[in-house]
């Protein structure tokens, strides 16, 4: 008989319970940074970007290289926001305007055929000395108090800087012209072209908007991870996970979904007998619970069922 | 004697579209071009380069047919006799090819019913699938442990069952969990049901790992490969056999699916991906229908995992892992989506790329090597995105449409071409038919055979 390890409940020892939520927080601003990015794009171009963790890796390697060339920290993470920007402007550009009007199909299959080139060309270049490599900082890793949890301080960090990034695209897509321009040509391209907004720039600028949000998830998951050509895949399918949660042309629901699923995920690992389930199966379960959801909101919490017409 | 596999596939496509290729003109003129093509390829075969080589001997053996059946073959003999080229290849394969590529060719048989199960899904259904990877584990996992003789399954007595009986029960099994999924997959549709089906290709390898006492966790189950039937062991390999038998599977999975397709089934499938309001309407049970096509998607993949099981010897959580489960749909939609030709390219694709296609690139002159043994994926990944640029319906859609073509106005259907340089190219191929016809070896073409005039 293998001896059942059953976390004490929540109420008993109120410090596991909220170190759990808390880090559950910390790496849920991860998911919900890049379920962000995959949002921005499916709300601009109808596009499920597969290829968005390896963006996010693409431009994280080069700034690997600065780092190691001796910049600064946050000179390295604001040249990493702006080479991701221009990746996700150039991609749009390049390899998806073409697909543009083939069917949804065709197109996911050019992201996933993107995320193998990028992958492939990443190994190539940089992955050929020592494996992982370190990615230093700028938040350092040290311990902090927070009421009745430990957490490092890069994971404040992470949580700021998200907060900061969500702030910023609100105040974009709510006070500016420039946002008000992509919300429309989201909503409706066609009028939008009619009324005199370049819908070209707004896809574009939607896919670059992506790219830089993505880089800054690539630089923040980095120093936890380490760095290697797959680091992203891990935290792509839990971003996908929370974007779909919060639905998918949502982003408020992308950064509800990611805290949701980092901590839905801390939880199952802790709280469930290990014999049956524990650790190893809080994937599975956080998945599953993703699955239920879709059943009684098929387009996630926050997402829009499309009408269709006959 | 071993063949290079890519002449094979040269004559495949030089008997189903050499019959075709008219605007070549008259016999001299065939004929001169197949000489020309003949010292190409000499040429090729003396200085040793490879690929272009095969390239030269793929278009000599087209031009060839062309000569030789152009004016006496009807038409509709065309396919026939590509099935039949296959047909004769694919059993006479044991004996023509490397071990390696036999074994390669096994991959590419079980992944073939993958393919076309997951074509009937979503090419024909309008599903998207990307969790075919956790149907064929499941498949894969129930041959495995009831052919296991450590009696793992104490209530089905202990005993190992013979192969071919745990790969009608991987049918069932697989079967009954498609159609378990099929219910939650009727309120999805899109980006949400590709995802929710990735969660299950994610979640499948981390519940096999888990629970152990049935699957042997991370090592995974071995089975012993069957050895070939009594009687045929003097013929055959074990290999051979194995190669033989998921062939003859697959060949059988192809024409169920077949019939089914063409059948009131496969239309009512057809019918509900256009417009369920409509199907509804002429008394189609939406419902009812889309899970039938979970139903028997999933039962292909089990009856592939069952096979792959047969194949490997070994069962591991990792066998199917989830980068092929993505590429499962890559596959049919670089090979042609809602099309059963197309699934049988994407399965053949999908062991290939990999394998052939950095060397192919490699063998072109110029192109750097380093980048081409360091960077495999960075071509399998181009090769991908340059598929559905080019060809918006797979390549199956492409070579229904080049057949279906006079060759003359294939220029004009290759997507991607700028304006400029198509006119440039339609400039150059009349000029190339106006001197064909006025040539005095043409005498023919004005009564030429069948009727398809040159483009205006």
């Amino acid at each position: 008989m293998i001896e059942v390890f059953l976390a004490p409940a929540p109420w008993n020892d109120p410090e596991l319970f909220g170190e759990q939520v808390i880090s559950g927080l910390a790496t849920g601003s991860i998911y919900a940074l890049l379920a962000l990015g995959i949002v921005l794009i499916y709300r601009s171009t109808d596009v499920v970007n597969f290829a968005q963790g390896e963006m996010a890796m693409f431009v994280t390697f080069p700034m690997w290289s600065l780092t190691l060339a001796g910049f600064p920290p946050w000179t390295v993470i604001f040249i990493g926001i702006a080479l991701g920007f221009a990746l996700g402007g150039f991609i749009e550009r390049t390899i998806i305007r073409p697909v543009e009007d083939k069917p949804p199909l065709s197109v996911v299959v050019v992201t996933l055929g993107l995320f193998v080139f990028l992958n492939s060309i990443a190994t190539w270049i940089w992955a050929q000395g020592e494996l992982p490599k370190v990615f230093s900082t700028p938040f350092e890793f040290n311990s902090v108090d927070v009421g009745v949890a430990r957490v490092t301080t890069h994971s404040i960090g992470i949580l700021v800087a998200a907060l900061a990034i969500m702030g910023v695209l609100y105040l974009l897509f709510n006070y500016t012209k420039l946002g008000l321009g992509m919300r429309a040509t989201a909503h409706n391209p066609g009028a939008s072209r009619l009324m005199g907004i370049n819908v070209g720039r707004m896809l574009m600028l939607g896919w670059a908007l992506a790219g830089a949000v993505g880089g800054l998830v690539g630089m923040l998951v980095a120093p936890i991870t380490f760095l290697f050509p797959s680091f992203m895949l891990a935290v792509l399918l839990y971003a996908f996970a929370a974007a779909v949660f919060g639905g998918l042309d949502s982003p408020p629901g992308a950064i509800v979904g990611g805290f949701f699923v980092g901590v839905a995920e801390n939880l199952f690992g802790t709280y469930t007998p290990s014999d049956i389930l524990g650790p190893e199966m809080k994937l599975p379960l956080t998945l599953l619970l993703l699955v239920i959801v879709l059943l009684f909101r098929p387009a996630g919490l926050f997402g829009h069922v499309r009408t269709r017409r006959v | 004697m071993e063949m290079s596999i890519w002449l094979f596939f040269g004559l495949l496509v030089a008997c189903s579209v050499g019959v075709r290729l008219q605007p070549l003109g008259s016999v001299v003129q065939r004929a001169i071009a197949a000489a020309v093509l003949a010292v190409g390829f000499l040429v090729c075969l003396v200085l040793g380069v490879g690929f272009v080589t095969e390239l030269f001997g793929v278009l000599l053996a087209a031009v060839v047919a062309n000569l030789l059946t152009a004016d006496y073959v009807p038409q509709r003999y065309r396919i026939a006799l590509a099935v039949a080229v296959a047909v004769v290849f694919f059993l006479a394969a044991p004996w023509l090819l490397e071990n390696f590529r036999l074994f390669q060719f096994s991959r590419v048989a079980v992944w073939v019913i993958v393919a076309v199960g997951l074509n009937i899904l979503t090419g024909y259904n309008g599903q998207i699938s990307l969790g075919h990877g956790a149907f064929v584990l499941i498949g894969a996992y129930t041959s495995a442990i009831l052919m296991d003789d450590q009696s793992q399954l104490g209530f089905v007595d202990g005993a190992a069952w013979p192969f071919w009986t745990t790969i009608i029960a991987a049918a069932v099994v697989s079967g009954v969990a498609g159609f378990a999924l099929g219910f939650p997959a009727l309120r999805l549709s899109g980006p949400y049901l590709a995802i929710a089906t990735l969660a299950l290709a994610i979640s499948m390898p981390a519940i096999l790992r888990k629970y152990d006492g049935l699957t042997g966790g991370a090592q995974g189950l071995f089975v012993k490969r069957p050895p070939p039937p009594p009687g045929l062991g003097d013929v055959l390999e074990r290999d051979e056999w194995l190669y033989l038998l998921c062939v003859g599977v697959a060949i059988v999975m192809m024409l169920i699916a077949w019939g089914i397709l063409r059948g009131p089934l496969g239309r009512a499938f057809v019918a509900v991906r256009d417009s369920e309001v409509a199907a509804a309407a002429m008394g189609i049970n939406v419902a009812r229908v889309k899970i039938a096509a979970f139903t028997i998607s999933a039962l292909y993949a089990g009856v592939a995992g069952a096979l792959l099981t047969q194949l490997l010897g070994v069962m591991t959580p990792e066998s199917v892992d989830i980068v092929t489960s993505i590429n499962f749909l890559t596959a049919i939609v670089i090979g042609g989506l809602a099309s059963l030709l197309g699934a049988v390219i994407g399965a053949f694709a999908l062991v290939l790329l990999p394998s052939d296609g950095p060397d192919i690139l490699g063998e072109i002159p110029l192109f750097p090597d380093n980048f081409v043994q360091k960077a495999p994926g960075a071509i399998q990944g181009a090769l991908v995105i340059l598929v559905v640029l080019l060809m918006p319906f797979g390549v199956a859609g492409s070579y229904h449409r080049l057949i279906a073509t006079p060759a003359g106005r294939i220029i004009d259907g290759v997507k991607g071409i700028p304006a400029g340089l198509r006119s440039r190219l339609g400039q150059v191929r009349e000029d190339v038919l106006w001197a064909w016809e006025d040539s005095p070896f043409n005498r023919r073409s004005s009564e030429s055979d069948s009727g398809e005039e040159a483009d205006p």
